[in-house]
């Protein structure tokens, strides 16, 4: 009895500081947060502290800046199945047994270990509208085809493929075209295709027991077959889980984007929900309002979360 | 074992503190007492802290270039481990440090020391350090933009070198007859450079204001303020003297100290360039460069856009006392005729920017504009801004439109409109949380928002 009470005290020793870590860091300035998105609290000593109940909510829903960049973060999530399919595809030329198969691993693996602020810096080069590669290599390719195409201004271009207004939500026909925001997403989309994702599904794939694929052989399936009705559904849950997370990453994404390359122009078509939070409260100093911005990203994080599990969770019965 | 366990990691830890205790920096350098500056890292700003070093032997002041940005100074300040002394650029960033009460009112303290800041200082710069009648501050450095050119390219294009003063128009001839483009219609080299942060400068040019005398509400939807804004527009676009945003990426060599327009000019890739004698600071590096300058072509109105850099004291630190001698170096002989030397601008003290020192620096002896500089000074004008609105929310408003004007996305007139009429709701709104403001508001209007 006596030896057990002696483990239990142990046991709390040692998760004591992860505990108080957590408690202090963690919880504690979330709550915190929460406290606060009903305040008025600005930091700036004219403005009387006050509770102001669901004010900065209400606000909120009559912020158009709040729905606008809504709309942004949403459009720049829009490259994740391209990702996702990109980083399984590649996960699967990648499982092949071929010599040198782990050096290019490792160099798919690169850009996630590469400083991000490098390779915004290195992305802006190449979107340069008149020396940049990308518009060289388009200008080459309309030249070989003979065909007159205007080439994307990219990060200075408010346009992009929906035709998404600049200062309403609303679809114009003069914004229909590539722009700022779709150069953040094909830039997502490199970064995505060979980093984290991969390594999942390749882990998921060395996992799938090769007799499924051998019974599926002798049965005469092809390799699409095989891919179908073998390897995609023995990988639904490593889908499943990326999916999940690439979501919650897109929601809470487009910070790094935003103040490295574009500081969320032209006129505001790259500013994200993440990077209009840092602006309220960081150069507006309004934490209250800031810190309610931050809950209602939460709830829509938590909303999409709960109908990917639901969705999700359904597909994954077999 | 487990007692003994935790027993050792305590005595380790305790002997780690031990070390760190003794490591950390005392807060008495071999009697001298240290003060950090929050300010960004040049060669101009080392030199100026070596000789408040050199002439301040009890004090020891380091720079720290990593925590520049207002909101970094507050949220520290407040939280008790803030710089001793910091910068401030404009009237929006006092009001915030003052209200946030970061910045420490100095007034009775210059006042004994014999420094009266509304006589010695360009009145210009007057709005970045006083905040309803209380001093916070002492500028560091002061600038009004004239024109750089280059006598090379004007010499090549058979172009008489600019006298001033001189109009807009009178500079579009000149302009356009240094504006050179390839055989693909591509421009080769502009007739003009500038920094597109420079509208409001055309917009009291013609008259205009951004926001009413009493700064109760913004008033760019002004017909003065829409044609200053709309010939800034047409240099690029109509005139097609001053590149589009598009080319300036395509010149774009951005990097290094100071901004891309100083690279650009400096690289020849335009004949003028509206700019400051600060650019020297950057210029200097280059070599056989044939540089004359001469007053900024003026609208309707002579004025130009004043501007310069403050130093402020954080109210919470422990040595603000010692902190007060860098002010007061601020207003010495010693740093005027540095800063004056360095090129970093001009001195903030009215009365040492005259005189052979100034003048003829014997160490460059080919830079004889500084009486140019000098004579510009009087028609600098302060930034305009308003107390009723804070001015990131108004920047970020107006530069969403600006965006849309420089991108030639939407017609000037709209988009001046547009930000008026957002403007204008931001202080509505701003008036709504702040009864103190609203008071002042209704005090000086008689209503309740704009």
């Amino acid at each position: 009895m006596r030896g057990r009470r002696e483990e239990t005290w142990a046991a709390l020793a040692f998760l004591a500081p992860n505990f108080l870590g957590f408690v202090v860091f963690t919880a504690g300035p979330v709550l915190f947060s929460l406290a606060v998105s009903f305040t008025n609290w600005n930091l700036q000593r004219t403005i009387p502290f006050q509770w102001v109940r669901l004010g900065n909510f209400a606000d909120l829903l009559h912020d158009p800046n709040f729905w606008l960049y809504l709309v942004n973060t949403g459009y720049l999530m829009l490259g994740i199945p391209l990702s996702i399919a990109g980083s399984l595809f590649l996960a699967i030329l990648l499982s092949q047994r071929l010599r040198g198969i782990v050096a290019y691993r490792t160099l798919f693996y690169l850009p996630t270990f590469t400083s991000g602020v490098a390779i915004m810096i290195l992305w802006k080069a190449l979107y340069n509208p008149e020396f940049g590669p990308i518009n060289a290599a388009l200008g080459w390719l309309a030249d070989t085809l003979r065909v007159a195409i205007t080439a994307p201004t990219w990060l200075l271009s408010t346009h992009n493929l929906l035709g998404l207004d600049v200062e309403q939500v609303r679809l114009t026909a003069s914004q229909w075209g590539v722009g700022a925001r779709d150069a953040l997403i094909i830039m997502g989309i490199w970064i995505g295709i060979g980093g984290s994702n991969m390594l999942l599904y390749l882990a998921g794939i060395s996992n799938i027991p090769t007799e499924l694929v051998e019974a599926a052989q002798l049965d005469g399936a092809g390799n699409w077959s095989i891919f179908r009705h073998v390897t995609w559904p023995q990988l639904a849950p490593t889908t499943f889980f990326i999916v999940v997370m690439s979501f919650i990453g897109g929601l809470q994404g487009g910070f790094e984007q935003a103040r490295v390359m574009t500081m969320g122009g032209p006129a505001g078509t790259t500013t994200t929900l993440a990077y209009y939070i840092y602006t309220k409260a960081f150069e507006e100093f309004q934490i209250g309002y800031a810190s309610a911005l931050s809950w209602i990203l939460f709830s829509v994080i938590f909303v999409v979360t709960l109908i990917n599990w639901r969705v999700g969770h359904r597909e994954l019965s077999y | 074992m487990l007692r003994a366990f935790f027993a050792g990691t305590f005595l380790v830890l305790l002997l780690l503190s031990a070390v760190a205790w003794r490591l950390q920096p005392r807060a008495d350098m071999a009697g001298k007492t240290p003060l950090v500056w929050v300010s960004d890292d040049n060669p101009t700003r080392r030199e100026q802290i070596a000789l408040f070093n050199r002439l301040h032997p009890d004090l020891a002041l380091r720079l720290d270039p990593g925590n520049t940005g207002m909101e970094k100074v507050i949220v520290q300040s407040l939280a008790g481990v803030g710089p001793d002394l910091f910068d401030c650029y404009d009237a929006y960033q006092l009001a915030a440090y003052v209200r946030s009460g970061v910045a420490w009112d100095i007034t009775d303290r210059l006042q004994e020391m014999g420094i009266a800041v509304e006589r010695e200082v360009w009145p210009f710069l007057l709005p970045i350090i006083v905040k309803d009648g209380r001093t916070y501050g002492f500028p560091t450095n002061a600038a009004v933009n004239a024109i750089w050119f280059h006598k090379d390219l004007f010499d090549r294009a058979g172009v008489p070198y600019p006298r001033g003063p001189w109009t807009w128009q009178q500079f579009l001839q000149t302009a356009k007859r240094l504006t050179v483009r390839d055989q693909r219609g591509r421009v080769r080299q502009f007739g003009l450079l500038a920094d597109w942060w420079n509208w409001p400068q055309f917009v009291i040019q013609w008259g205009g204001s951004v926001y009413s005398p009493d700064g109760t509400r913004c008033t760019l939807d002004s017909p003065q303020a829409i044609a200053g804004v709309q010939f800034l527009h047409d240099l690029i676009y109509k005139y097609r003297v001053m590149p589009s945003p598009v080319e300036e990426a395509a010149m774009a060599t951005a990097g290094g100290w100071g901004s891309g327009t100083i690279t650009f000019f400096a690289g020849k890739k335009g004949a003028m360039a509206l700019g400051a004698r600060w650019w020297l600071c950057n210029m200097r590096s280059y070599q056989g460069l044939r540089m004359g300058v001469v007053e900024c072509p003026h609208g309707p109105v002579r004025v130009f856009r004043g501007y310069g850099r403050a130093t402020l004291i954080n109210r919470n630190s422990p040595r603000r006392e010692q902190a007060l001698e860098f002010l007061k170096y601020e207003a010495s002989r010693e740093y005027n005729d540095l800063v004056n030397h360095q090129a970093d601008a001009l001195a903030p003290v009215i009365r040492y920017c005259q005189g052979p020192t100034y003048l003829h620096d014997p160490e460059f002896p080919r830079e004889d504009y500084n009486a140019q500089w000098r004579e510009v000074m009087d028609y600098g004008q302060p930034e305009q801004i308003s107390p009723f609105v804070n001015g990131q929310a108004a920047s970020r408003i107006l530069n969403k439109q600006l965006d849309l004007i420089k991108n030639d996305a939407k017609p000037v007139p709209a988009a001046l409109r547009d930000a008026t009429r957002q403007v204008n709701e931001e202080i509505a709104r701003t008036l709504e949380r702040d009864p103190a403001l609203r008071a002042r508001y209704r005090a000086l209007t008689g209503r309740e928002r704009p």
